[in-house]
């Protein structure tokens, strides 16, 4: 037995569909590629996965992974990709497959691109707020979790970072805490500006990378 | 394909993977390379349409033609309506994202009557004119088929074309003669003119309806040469007759998440409430080798680990226990459940629960509908009180501690006593159990009773039949709530509220049509669900249109009336139902099809079970 880690991209239509539907949408893929893998042995056997970092509904994934356990130990990496690209929707592309070499627990950052429109303003005001926002000395917001709402500083976070005007768009490139101890949702920042300034931002997102501590790239 | 002005209000939504398309097997077709575009449209949620069989197997059947590009259309639950509106984005197909505003067809499967409101608020939400008279070219040609087709009266102004039965064969002759007469240039009248002579095609427009003073129909006469009684279409070889290799698989959760085999049409029984067991008539079987690999290429086609055996009663497939040990020998080892809905009370043996149960437990539910045997032999379900203990007794004994159990009130005939009864046969489940010596230890029992309310209707023994009112279908569910004394059994029941409109539906005429316009105008849509449905606003455009519900829901019809689906023909004479009724009210039952003969009228299709050797006479 041997765990491998599927690398895969979340785009298109599939970037629409929950963490639980992304999971079950994997479950079939397996299902139907009959890949030679691990089940687990409880009542309800099904395939072994775990995803190193749930991503938000709406965002579109670059470096997306899941990890299963292969039985069969020779089996090629290439034919993984095939087989499951074959077994996916289009919007959900395997790209690679390797040897796992971090565990998740490590991950402590991600990186994510965020184009931002508004239908009400302009994209030079845009900028500006977004400037402004950023050189506050703090900014708190409401963050929902399922224990409740907790008012939370995010400006502590706010440290890598660029804000770019673009054409249509301003975009924020961001590396933020992420992981199971302390995870910022960069659509925090959206919720900071509609609190701020009282605007409502739309923005495309995309998580584009995932680290540890020390900022070494989760591989 | 996402189309840019909706992609801009899918992560305002509950659940927006509903509206993008781009599931595994879904069909994305060249629009230059097609000649027709149909919008499949189902009246409901994404998650109860791509629930449907019917709906897969003619998105499959269609797309599998060449010229035809056929695309799935839910109604857009009502957040993502009201963001529609307000965008100006008119109702689209999933697959190309296209409005459907001028595909060739806009098709409607009507599984409820409470849909109806939710069919002219998406012609509306497409931007088509909903009567039929307002649409003139021959275009966006709306057809409707399902099981309630078989009364289209309530719609009848706004549907250009009813299919009568099944449509695998009818579908696909209209689709193809619009494309003859599109190439024509024929108009939009000549092309129904057309089509009505095809067998199971019904134009409503072709017929006149007259009315006698009481609001009774006088007579309906057809023009134009459409036939004076339209005729069922239906399938008669089930093993040659198409099946999907593939379904499209849903992204999100739907309700019935889970490859479905079909594995016979029509039902043997003969319940007089069920409109299923006469419209589908006579029983057809699909064979168990045919079965047996359509299952197994469904699930290596679409990843699903279960598979379900559909029909309106499984266990009365004839050879249920061998199909199982067929299936049995390639589903445990690939993983795959089979599971069996529509288990009848008798039908449920060791060896099927066996059999069944391999990798996945399932829920028991059983549908004895009325709690005395009195009763039960009225609305002849034959099922015995000891047949459904000794069966929740096999239950019980094999580990199960939930019952389901499914009944009717207001029944023709029912009196306080038989709703009573319903306590009593729960009170018998529960002591079953105690007395069961392989119970699982430690645990209590838990029997459910759900109680929904009779609607009487066409084509059934019971079409003449008044529906109990409001109130008093509120006083028995209050008699049966006094009359359960445990707290083992929990008591659910279906809103009166909403079974009183499917009643005025169900058995209305055209004159309902006003009705239906001044709905959709007033924005109603959803009627089958809590949130959206109310009775005091139907009421109030029922009063508005000078229409009075009762007549519809509450009155006795005699036998000679002209009914509004009279001119239909689903093989099933009315002196059949005539006698069934008959029998209904002197508590006789009916053996069923595979026992004896009782001439319903359905033989004339030639097949199926009537042409079956029937064990007795071996």
């Amino acid at each position: 037995m041997k765990n491998v880690r599927v690398w895969f991209k979340k785009q298109d239509e599939c970037i629409y569909i929950s963490h639980l539907d992304l999971n079950r949408c994997m479950l079939r893929a397996l299902h139907k590629s009959k890949l030679p893998i691990w089940h687990t042995e409880g009542y309800n056997p099904h395939p072994f996965v775990t995803f190193a970092l749930p991503l938000s509904l709406g965002f579109v994934g670059e470096k997306e992974s899941m990890d299963i356990r292969l039985l069969d130990e020779e089996y090629p990496f290439e034919k993984i990709r095939e087989e499951l690209n074959k077994c996916l929707p289009k919007g959900i592309r395997v790209f690679k497959v390797t040897e796992p070499v971090m565990k998740p627990g490590k991950i402590a950052y991600a990186s994510f691109k965020m184009c931002l429109s508004s239908d009400k303003i302009s994209c030079d005001r845009l900028m500006e707020i977004c400037k402004e926002l950023f050189s506050l000395d703090e900014i708190l917001i409401d963050k929902k979790s399922k224990k409740g709402v907790k008012q939370v500083d995010l400006k502590p976070s706010l440290v890598k970072y660029s804000l770019n005007r673009q054409i249509g768009c301003v975009e924020i490139n961001i590396t933020l805490p992420a992981g199971s101890t302390n995870n910022v949702n960069p659509n925090l920042i959206l919720d900071a500006l509609n609190k701020y300034y009282s605007i409502e931002v739309n923005s495309k997102t995309t998580r584009l990378d995932i680290f540890d501590e020390n900022f070494e790239e989760f591989k | 394909m996402i189309n840019k002005d909706v992609e801009k209000l899918l992560l305002k939504v509950q659940k927006p993977g509903r509206y993008v398309g781009g599931e595994l097997n879904a069909v994305v077709k060249n629009k230059e390379d097609v000649d027709v575009r149909f919008a499949f449209c189902f009246p409901d949620t994404y998650e109860v349409g791509m629930s449907h069989l019917g709906m897969k197997i003619l998105y499959s059947l269609f797309n599998s033609v060449d010229y035809i590009w056929c695309e799935r259309v839910f109604a857009p639950w009502i957040d993502m309506e009201k963001l529609m509106v307000e965008n100006d984005i008119p109702l689209y197909g999933l697959e190309s994202g296209d409005p459907i505003t001028d595909f060739d067809f806009i098709g409607f499967t009507l599984q409820y009557e409470l849909s109806y409101t939710n069919v002219l608020n998406m012609l509306k939400l497409a931007k088509i004119p909903i009567y039929s008279k307002d649409r003139k070219e021959l275009n966006r040609i709306v057809v409707a088929g399902g099981p309630c087709a078989c009364n289209p009266e309530p719609i009848a102004d706004f549907i250009d074309i009813f299919f009568l039965g099944e449509g695998e064969e009818v579908d696909l002759e209209v689709i193809e003669l619009y494309r003859k007469c599109k190439a024509e240039n024929k108009t939009k009248a000549e092309f129904l003119k057309l089509a009505a002579q095809i067998e199971g095609v019904y134009v409503p427009s072709l017929y006149d309806v007259t009315y006698n003073e009481d609001g009774t129909i006088k007579s309906v006469t057809p023009k134009e040469n459409a036939p004076a009684v339209v005729n069922k279409r239906l399938i008669m070889n089930m093993d040659d007759s198409y099946y999907p290799d593939n379904f499209v698989v849903p992204m999100v959760e739907i309700v019935h998440d889970r490859a479905v085999e079909e594995i016979f049409r029509g039902c043997i029984r003969g319940c007089r409430f069920c409109q299923a067991g006469y419209i589908y008539r006579p029983v057809r079987e699909k064979s168990a080798d045919v079965i047996n690999s359509q299952c197994h290429t469904l699930c290596e086609n679409t990843g699903y680990d279960e598979v379900s055996l559909s029909s309106l009663s499984s266990s009365d497939y004839s050879n249920i226990v061998p199909l199982l040990e067929k299936l049995n020998k390639w589903s445990k080892d690939e993983k795959v459940s089979i599971s069996l809905p529509s288990l009848r009370v008798d039908g449920f043996s060791d060896d099927i629960m066996n059999k069944i149960k391999t990798v996945r437990k399932s829920g028991l539910t059983f549908a004895p509908e009325a709690g005395s045997q009195r009763l039960r032999d009225v609305i002849n379900k034959n099922v015995r009180e000891e047949e459904l203990l000794s069966t929740c007794s096999v239950a019980f004994n094999g580990g199960w501690t939930n019952v389901k159990l499914y009944f009717m009130i207001g029944l023709p005939t029912e009196t306080f006593d038989d709703v009573a009864a319903i306590a009593k046969l729960g009170q018998s489940v529960v002591n079953e159990y105690y007395s069961c010596p392989n119970k699982p230890k430690g645990k209590s029992v838990n029997v459910t009773v759900s109680t929904s309310s009779f609607v009487p209707k066409p084509f059934t023994p019971f079409q003449w039949e008044p529906q109990d009112t409001i109130e008093q279908l509120h006083t028995k569910q209050k008699h049966l709530k006094e009359s359960i004394t445990t707290k083992k059994i929990n008591y659910n029941y279906h809103d009166a509220d909403t079974s009183f409109l499917e009643a005025v539906f169900a058995r209305g005429d055209r004159k309902l049509c006003k009705a239906m316009a001044v709905a959709c105008e007033k924005g109603f849509h959803f009627d089958g669900w809590g949130e959206c449905f109310s009775l005091e606003k139907w009421l109030e455009v029922f009063e508005e249109c000078g229409i009075d519900p009762a007549f519809y829901a509450n009155r006795r019809r005699s036998f000679d009336e002209i009914l509004p689906w009279d001119h239909l023909d689903y093989g099933v004479t009315k002196e059949h139902l005539i006698r069934e009724c008959k029998k209904a009210y002197e508590d006789t039952p009916t053996p069923h099809c595979r026992l004896k003969c009782s001439n319903c009228g359905a033989a004339k299709y030639k097949g199926g079970v009537c042409f079956e050797k029937r064990k007795s006479m071996v």
